[in-house]
């Protein structure tokens, strides 16, 4: 295969500015059960080769199945003569970049699909038993899935890598129902599971049947939770929450595609322009936003990205003010940067790469536990795991509503309450900030449902967050 | 090989069991504009073979995009692994298993010419957009894409069925240097029917509407909506109330509402995978052949879509909704909805008597709040305008609507008589093109909870 991949771009060398190509082979694995029985057992396997290629300033990307030699030519074929027939463009030069040479595996101490599938289904069933002790629960799920994706790139600059990224992980999620009321309530996160580079081990560690009964009597406790009370209040994110506001507010306004207004046509664009760097305030002082390509465990973790860049760290918002971009070689050059940040990333062979977040996290500050963050507070809501998301198309104007909240007074947790939900202005939401939870709160939130890109492109990302608090928010909006 | 020969290669690399194949082969293409300029384009050719075996009751399925023998034995013996273990885990499943397939009826639903994937159709689509949008000292932004898709089901009980479909989209924002924009697009089965200058002059115009932008407080507003915001509604609607999987376990939004009054009388939705203007489709995942199913008659809720799976718990039949085979993990899902058009000539016949409304052109990051209630959220996007005195006066702010789809529904006053095929076009996964038929409509009281810039 690397040959084939060498003598492809040694053909589209005298023929396109820049080009790379990458075979990517993707294995699967997702089991769960539904309601005490086995529902999905699936497994899918593909693999295939993209091709990429840059002519007259114009990209051109032609992605077929399998390994075929002659298949992999018409490709290249395909993909110049799409690149030739759209109008002239006056794309930057790429950023410069040393090639990317060399192998690289993710950590995973037990392989996940080595592991029995009757063994994992055990463990869904446990999990499962576990959701069932509540007679109004309607609906229990509980999940397990595995991803391993192996890859190997080149380029017409010299570049010839490979990598392989293991996933894995799981869920479990217990839906109450009476009357017109139903109320979902799910652990760890509510995005598609949880899942962390790594082996089977990462699902062992998510305890799911010692978290299940919690699930259930949570969810079946919201039917008789009074509704989330609205007006202006304080406001605490559990990590999972801070995870998504991160996400949705920080990460995908500082992707410079967008910013750029090269994802106008779908995804939208951003408020933040692309002169910002060291001028916008984005927060107050407590808001320190990191995107590290490196972190152990994380779904954005790589050795290189998808155009051979290696995986590096990058500061977005430091002590509030924005320091960086999400960039590509391309984007990263049509703003003057002297580097990429390394986060060129597509979904399987069959799409380009677009810039896309690493692992984007909010550092953790020095507030200590979230005891200790409620503690402070005289007056408060506790939101806790995202059940509805929706943002503007500038990132600007965000609503947000959790499974679950709990009213604070006097610096104690008071009623659990049903619907809470808040809404916000980006840069206003995070300037009232004003405690973040200390690094022993802090962990890694996976969202698996990051949708961007024309054809549309799913791909899996990890926040690192620990709980925070905002003053003077206004909730109950929904 | 077409996909049927591949779904009925990878049938007798399974050659014992109860089992199904589902088969795509995706041929597209893709090109990408923003400020005036391409930024990507992307052709695929793939295939997508699903086996899933049923042992004992219990699923297996697996997938591969390869069709080489070597491959589908593999892909067929891990499927039978997967229902074999979870078979073991319990007594007997409930799955029905597959019958035959019968052949699908015929339809008009490909177009030899958007077949071809020609790029420099697209090309000139693009010319044709940046000329138009610079002429008027606008970016534009959008994409144009065509795709040829092959269909086929088989299963391990007899026959076989197949279909090869097109579709093709347009859609251009223009964006003006104030930072106001304006959106039009086009789809069907023919990328003839693309025509990208007229495409843009509509965008355009609406970046170019005059005035400063007004700003509604948040409350309760007559609105009349194009036909893609409608659709973005109605697409939730499948996802909350039609979804049959859903209805079937207590969750759904029709639950005891079947035969009740859910929406104005002016409101018929069904399921038409035959209708004109849609992107026809002969049969489901499950090679269930497609027949036109109403959902909401006179405002009264007729029923709900399913798979075999969804069908069993609810103990009737599939209505040829399966969008993978033995049931997406989130249900069924109609994909030819269509809203029939009522008896306003114009949107501007259809903004007359409100004296103070918003008019939308579509939204955006719609999502669902609380399924059981259809409630939705949503912000508007290229093109919201303030209507006073019966016609649309000047910019308005972008509103956020959150509000329950068949409470809207239920406030219809009037629809358009025509009626448009939109979509997102998202294409997600591998290419299932789908879009709603929608007219245009005014409702009342429509709930916007914050203006967003």
């Amino acid at each position: 295969m690397r040959d084939l991949l060498r003598d492809l771009m040694d053909a589209a060398a005298t023929r396109a500015e820049y080009a790379d190509v990458r075979f990517v082979r993707t294995q699967s694995e997702r089991l769960s059960t539904r309601n005490r029985a086995v529902d999905q057992v699936d497994s899918k396997v593909t693999e295939g080769i993209g091709i990429r290629v840059r002519v007259g300033g114009a990209w051109g990307f032609a992605a077929v199945r399998g390994t075929g030699k002659a298949d992999a030519e018409r490709a290249l074929e395909r993909a110049l003569a799409i690149a030739a027939t759209q109008p002239r463009s006056r794309g930057a030069a790429l950023t410069e970049e040393p090639p990317a040479v060399g192998s690289y595996a993710s950590p995973a101490e037990q392989d996940p699909f080595a592991v029995p599938l009757e063994d994992k289904l055990a463990i869904l069933a446990g999990a499962e038993a576990a959701l069932r002790s509540e007679p109004e629960v309607a609906l229990t799920l509980a999940r397990f899935q595995a991803v391993r994706v192996d890859k190997l790139f080149a380029s017409t600059e010299g570049a010839l890598c490979g990598q392989v990224l293991t996933e894995c992980g799981g869920g479990v999620a217990a839906v109450a129902v009476s009357g017109d009321e139903s109320h979902i309530r799910s652990f760890p996160t509510s995005h598609g599971d949880h899942m962390e580079q790594g082996g089977f081990e990462r699902f062992v560690a998510l305890d799911l049947p010692g978290e299940a009964p919690r699930v259930s009597a949570e969810a079946v406790a919201l039917l008789r939770a009074p509704e989330c009370p609205s007006g202006r209040t304080t406001l605490i994110l559990a990590g999972e929450q801070v995870g998504v506001q991160i996400h949705e507010s920080v990460g995908h306004a500082v992707e410079l595609d967008r910013v750029l207004g090269w994802e106008a046509s779908y995804a939208g664009t951003s408020f933040v322009p692309a002169d910002a760097i060291g001028s916008l305030r984005f927060g107050s002082e407590h808001v320190n936003v990191t995107a590290d390509a490196t972190h152990p465990g994380g779904l954005g973790s790589y050795r290189w990205d998808d155009e051979g860049v290696e995986g590096h760290t990058v500061p977005i918002v430091r002590e509030g003010v924005l320091t960086g971009f999400l960039s590509s070689r391309e984007t990263a050059a049509e703003i003057g940067l002297e580097r990429s940040g390394g986060c060129m990333r597509a979904e399987g062979f069959g799409r380009q790469p677009i810039v896309r977040m690493t692992n984007v996290s909010l550092e953790p500050g020095d507030a200590g536990t979230l005891a200790d963050l409620i503690a402070d507070v005289d007056s408060g809501l506790l939101i806790d795991t995202n059940r509805s998301w929706s943002i503007d198309d500038r990132r600007l104007h965000f609503q947000f509503e959790g499974e679950a909240g709990w009213e604070i007074e006097n610096g104690e947790l008071g009623r659990l309450v049903r619907n809470p939900s808040y809404a916000g202005v980006t840069p206003r939401f995070w300037a009232a900030c004003d405690a973040v939870c200390s690094e022993s709160e802090w962990h890694l939130h996976a969202l698996l449902d990051c949708g961007k890109g024309e054809p549309g492109q799913m791909m899996h990302v990890s926040h690192g967050a620990a709980p925070a608090r905002f003053r003077d928010v206004e909730v109950g909006v929904a | 090989m077409n996909a049927l020969d591949v779904a009925e290669a990878a049938i007798a690399a399974a050659p014992t069991g109860d089992v199904l194949a589902h088969v795509t082969h995706e041929r597209s293409l893709l090109l990408r504009f923003a400020n005036n300029r391409p930024t990507q384009a992307t052709a695929i050719d793939d295939v997508t073979v699903e086996l899933a075996v049923v042992v004992d009751g219990h699923l297996g399925r697996a997938a591969t995009n390869q069709t080489d023998r070597e491959a589908l034995s593999s892909c067929a013996s891990r499927a039978r692994g997967a229902a074999e273990a979870a078979a073991a885990t319990a007594a007997s499943g409930e799955h029905p298993g597959f019958q035959a397939v019968e052949p699908a009826r015929t339809h008009q639903g490909h177009d030899a010419e958007t077949a071809a994937l020609e790029p420099a159709l697209g090309g000139a689509a693009l010319a044709t957009t940046f000329e138009t949008a610079e002429r008027r000292q606008l970016e534009a932004h959008g994409v144009w894409t065509v795709a040829e898709d092959e269909h086929a089901v088989a299963t391990s009980a007899g026959g076989g069925t197949f279909e090869s479909t097109t579709d093709a989209l347009m859609k251009v924002i223009c964006i003006a240097p104030s930072g106001r924009s304006g959106y039009a697009s086009s789809m069907g089965v023919a990328a003839s029917g693309l025509e990208a200058g007229p495409l843009a002059e509509r965008a355009a115009a609406k970046a170019l509407v005059s005035g400063d932008s007004a700003e509604l407080p948040p409350g309760a507003y007559p609105v009349v909506m194009e036909p893609r915001a409608v659709g973005s509604l109605l697409e939730l609607l499948g996802d909350t109330a039609l979804n049959g999987l859903a209805h079937a376990e207590g969750r759904g939004a029709l639950v005891d509402r079947l035969g009740q009054q859910v929406a104005a009388p002016a409101i018929n939705l069904a399921d038409s995978p035959y209708f004109a203007s849609t992107l026809p489709r002969a049969f489901d995942a499950e090679g269930t052949p497609k027949r036109p199913l109403p959902l909401i008659q006179d405002g009264v809720a007729r029923a709900v879509a399913h798979d075999l799976r969804s069908g069993a718990l609810a103990e009737g039949p599939s209505t040829g909704h399966a969008l993978e085979p033995g049931g997406a993990a989130d249900g069924p899902l109609p994909a030819n909805l269509v809203l029939a058009g009522g008896g306003a000539a114009s949107l501007d016949e259809l903004c007359a008597p409100v004296e103070r409304g918003v008019y939308v052109t579509r939204f955006w990051y719609e999502n669902v709040v609380r399924p059981k209630e259809t409630l939705i959220t949503a912000v508007t996007r290229d093109g919201t305008f303030l209507i006073e005195n019966g016609r649309v006066m000047r910019p308005l702010r972008n509103l956020r609507l959150t509000d329950s789809v068949l409470g809207i529904l239920s406030r219809v006053e009037d629809l358009s008589a025509s009626q448009q095929l939109t979509s997102h076009g998202e294409f997600y996964d591998r290419r299932f093109a789908y879009g709603v038929v929608s007219p245009a409509l005014r409702a009342g009281s429509v709930r916007f909870t914050d203006a967003t810039g």
